[in-house]
């Protein structure tokens, strides 16, 4: 990395520009130091197994508990690793940086024994003091994690991270090189598959501790995945490559990925056309028609789309005219015609497919919470106006953020809402930032929304609508739902535990917080030669059972 | 004339300080939080803790004392959106793919826009003329981004020697260079072509010709320096913008430059690398007006730079 070059370079910049724009002479390009031949040329490097992927752009850290976006983990999920990794088949926890684990009676104290062959990419084993050191950094308010909630399920770790603790309370120990022991707040049976999430990776101790840029260039980084990171260029491309020092470097089947930085998708599509890409992302404006062809690889993701009321604004503050408004939206239209990828549609809150202990999915179990039926909709309107006395409703308008696809999506909207309740909607829409500020100070009336799930288990969707979550941005509190989702994190019975959390979305599906849409899914395109690209609908890309043919 | 470029240079400076000043207080005026966790499910707690990272918990003065101070020492701190990286470490290795770029595209529209312009003003109302005029017409009107879209699907897809996308040889250069230059270019044809038609008519030209100079001669010496007056006056802006890159051709071509920060740093509300691309884009904008205004002194010495101190 060029540091205390800006000066020069700054100065170097304006001159020479001055000199040409006046004399017209003309080093009209000539990139000399940047021009490592390394583009284009696909994967047929002699024998080597290079994939190409995009990863859309920089990542905004490699430092475990600082990058918490998709940039940054796609990447550092396939060069570090934590306790478990999610299966391949299947989004269920997998022995990983430890061997095995095992839990006390009450659910509360995880002691995780971590492999003998597990090493860092500097040599050093990874120890148990590791990730002590990892997990109580997460939590430092030092850190400044904007991912420190994680830690949240260790016993002591919100009271550090908030600043009423202190690091000893944060209960993980370091037993011996080897052993972890974890106490956990609740006993949750979900936390081994918490400490799969990049957030939650082991760093170098040594190395963290010395060098608070260490996870900044490649010489500084030290790795523990199946990956090593070997080239960075800013804003171009990074270039990892097979670790045979991974304790399951037998299962890789690739020599390298590069990952480019792409940002625009239509650049990103044409390169995949071009052969320079092995993975794109679709187009939108292509989707409806790349989505049916062969190449198109559609993943299910656990994140909504959804329209949030503000319960403390009429006309929404009546439970039978939010109930309206949310089955007089046909969420099938809005996918088919619209978003054309395929996207389920909401039939909950809850994202569908989460493994039910009982067996089958989360919603094969908990039955259909929420249709479209226009008839009803309109008694439900009738009964609400009645309620509050309106002869006509009050205004309401619906605020995205600005968006060509939102917008679509709300004229639609208006539209259906217009059809089939005869009311009209007014549209506003502002810019991301401004809008999400509004949004969180509980400022908008009818709002846009999406969240995206984090980790594997239906109390990653109930959490946000508790009582002052942050996330929840409605207004709205409920006695019952908050103690359910309470009664539910102490529960130890997996079967119990599942049956309170659908009691819970039961009764915020009845109250109508919000109008359910769809669910997401992440459409890419794929060149036959790819496959066993793992992504589960939580986490990020998987590229350790990855191959070309 | 020293003390006239002094006199500019302290102008300059107070000119810059105006602009970061306003922009401070703007950027921080406008609603949206850069350190808001919130939607990404995060804590309060881990908000404050990273204001408290960034000094944002500091009142607004103090913010604005060190902020003048980081720029003075052109030391911009780390970015709000990129922790991995200094606001200094993403211009510096920014910034050289957008200068190439940018030199590139100025050469380029310089050279063709004069050389197109003075054609046609020779030409006047005859074929040449008007393609040109219809080649300048279009260069203006159609977008540069649908330029580069049609670069890529007809000559980048077609031709092996063009890489559809990507930085880093000599040949990543020529589409895009050629989808920024096209709109310069066509204005900088169209205002040689309007000068050179009205410098033609002036006296000295005739005398020229009638001392017997060659018409080329005449062109070059006489005429050709005169006309381009205009274009030096607009080249100050033009080179600043060309030079500090293009966020949709660095966008589409997938160019590592920092054209992209000029854009991404407002909607994210990345204070330091506002204040960074501001400065930058300022200072070279000021410092090339300053120039300009030298330039004219040296190719019309009508112009005095120092009136007063005659």
């Amino acid at each position: 990395m060029k540091k205390h070059k800006m000066k020069g370079l700054f100065f170097t910049g304006l001159l020479g520009a001055a000199l040409l724009a006046a004399g017209c002479s003309g080093n009209d390009n000539a990139s000399g130091e940047q021009n490592d031949g390394n583009n284009g040329n696909n994967s047929n490097d002699g024998e080597e197994k290079r994939l190409i992927i995009n990863n859309g752009s920089e990542p905004t850290s490699l430092d475990p508990p600082i990058g918490n976006d998709e940039y940054s983990y796609s990447i550092l999920n396939n060069v570090m690793e934590g306790l478990t990794r999610l299966e391949k088949d299947d989004p269920v926890p997998a022995p990983a940086m430890a061997e095995d684990w095992d839990v006390s009676d009450d659910g509360l104290t995880y002691t995780f024994h971590i492999r003998e062959d597990a090493v860092w990419s500097n040599g050093d084993p990874v120890t148990a003091e590791d990730f002590e050191y990892s997990f109580k950094r997460l939590a430092d308010p030092e850190t400044a994690s904007p991912a420190a909630h994680h830690s949240y399920w260790i016993a002591g770790a919100e009271a550090f991270n908030t600043g009423e603790g202190s690091e000893e309370d944060v209960q993980v120990t370091a037993v011996d090189e080897k052993t972890l022991e974890i106490v956990l707040e609740n006993p949750v049976d979900f936390f081994p598959s918490i400490v799969a999430m990049p957030q939650l990776f082991p760093v170098h101790k040594d190395t963290a501790e010395n060098d608070e840029n260490w996870a900044n260039s490649v010489d500084t980084l030290v790795t523990n995945g199946p990956f090593t990171l070997t080239e960075w260029e800013r804003d171009e491309y990074i270039l990892v490559e097979k670790n045979e020092d991974y304790w399951d470097a037998e299962t890789v089947n690739l020599d390298a990925v590069e990952y480019l930085m792409v940002e625009d998708t239509n650049t990103a599509y044409q390169l995949y056309q071009n052969n320079e890409l092995h993975v794109s992302g679709i187009p939108t404006d292509m989707m409806g028609e790349l989505i049916e062809s062969d190449e198109a690889a559609i993943y299910p993701r656990s994140g909504i789309e959804f329209q949030r009321f503000n319960v403390e604004e009429e006309p929404f503050h009546n439970k039978n005219i939010r109930k309206a408004f949310a089955k007089a939206i046909n969420g099938q239209e809005i996918v088919d015609y619209i978003i054309q990828g395929n996207q389920p549609v909401m039939d909950g809150y809850i994202y569908n497919e989460f493994v039910h202990p009982a067996g089958g999915t989360y919603r094969e179990n908990a039955g259909s919470m929420h249709e479209f039926n226009v008839d009803e909709a309109r008694e439900l309107l009738e009964l609400g106006m009645e309620e509050e006395g309106y002869d006509t409703l009050p205004e309401v308008t619906l605020s995205y953020n600005t968006d060509d696809q939102h917008h679509t999506v709300a004229q639609a909207v208006q539209e259906m809402l217009q059809q089939n309740l005869g009311v009209d909607v007014k549209l506003e829409n502002t810019e991301w930032a401004v809008f999400l500020e509004a949004q969180r100070n509980v400022e908008l009336q009818y709002s846009r929304s999406s969240f995206l799930g984090g980790y594997n288990d239906p109390m990653n969707y109930l959490d946000n609508f508790t009582s002052g979550n942050p996330m929840n941005r409605t207004g709205w509190s409920n006695e019952e739902y908050d103690s359910l989702v309470a009664e539910s994190l102490q529960e130890v019975d997996p079967e119990r535990r599942f049956e309170l959390m659908q009691q819970a979305e039961e009764v915020f599906m009845e109250e109508a917080v919000i109008v359910p849409l769809y669910f997401y899914n992440s459409t890419f395109l794929e060149k036959p030669e790819v496959v066993d690209i793992v992504r589960h609908p939580v986490g990020f890309v998987e590229l350790k059972w990855a191959d070309l043919q | 004339m020293l003390k006239y470029i002094l006199k500019r240079f302290a102008w300059m400076i107070l000119t810059i300080w105006v602009i970061i000043t306003l922009t401070f207080f703007l950027m921080h005026s406008i609603p949206g939080d850069p350190l808001d966790v919130g939607d990404s499910g995060g804590s309060a707690a881990a908000s404050e803790n990273l204001r408290a990272y960034y000094n944002l918990d500091q009142p607004l003065p103090v913010q604005y004392f060190s902020y003048i101070k980081n720029i003075v020492t052109l030391d911009f701190g780390p970015s709000m959106t990129s922790r991995s990286s200094t606001v200094n470490d993403m211009i510096s290795s920014g910034f050289p793919a957008s200068l190439q770029l940018g030199i590139a595209s100025l050469v380029f529209s310089v050279i063709s826009g004069v050389a197109l312009g003075v054609l046609a003003a020779l030409r006047h109302n005859k074929m040449i003329d008007y393609i040109t005029m219809i080649v300048a017409v279009i260069g203006i009107s159609i977008p540069n981004f649908i330029q580069s879209m049609l670069f890529i699907n007809y000559i980048g897809a077609n031709f092996d020697f063009f890489p559809v996308a990507r930085w880093g040889t000599w040949r990543h250069v020529i589409l895009p260079a050629l989808a920024l230059s096209s709109g310069p270019m066509a204005i900088i044809a169209r205002l040689t072509r309007s000068n050179m038609l009205e410098v033609l008519t002036q006296d000295y030209i005739r005398t020229a010709k009638a001392k017997g100079l060659s018409a080329r001669k005449i062109v070059v010496k006489h005429a050709l320096r005169n006309a381009l007056l205009p274009v030096v006056t607009i080249m100050g802006a033009l080179t600043a913008s060309v030079l500090t890159g293009s966020f949709v051709i660095e966008r589409i071509f997938a160019i590592p430059g920092i054209g992209q920060y000029f854009v991404n740093s407002i909607s994210n509300r990345d204070y330091p690398m506002i204040m960074a691309t501001t400065v930058i884009y300022s200072s070279i904008l000021v410092f090339m007006m300053f120039l300009v205004d030298i330039i004219y002194g040296i190719i019309d010495p009508r112009i005095k730079l120092h009136t007063k101190e005659d």
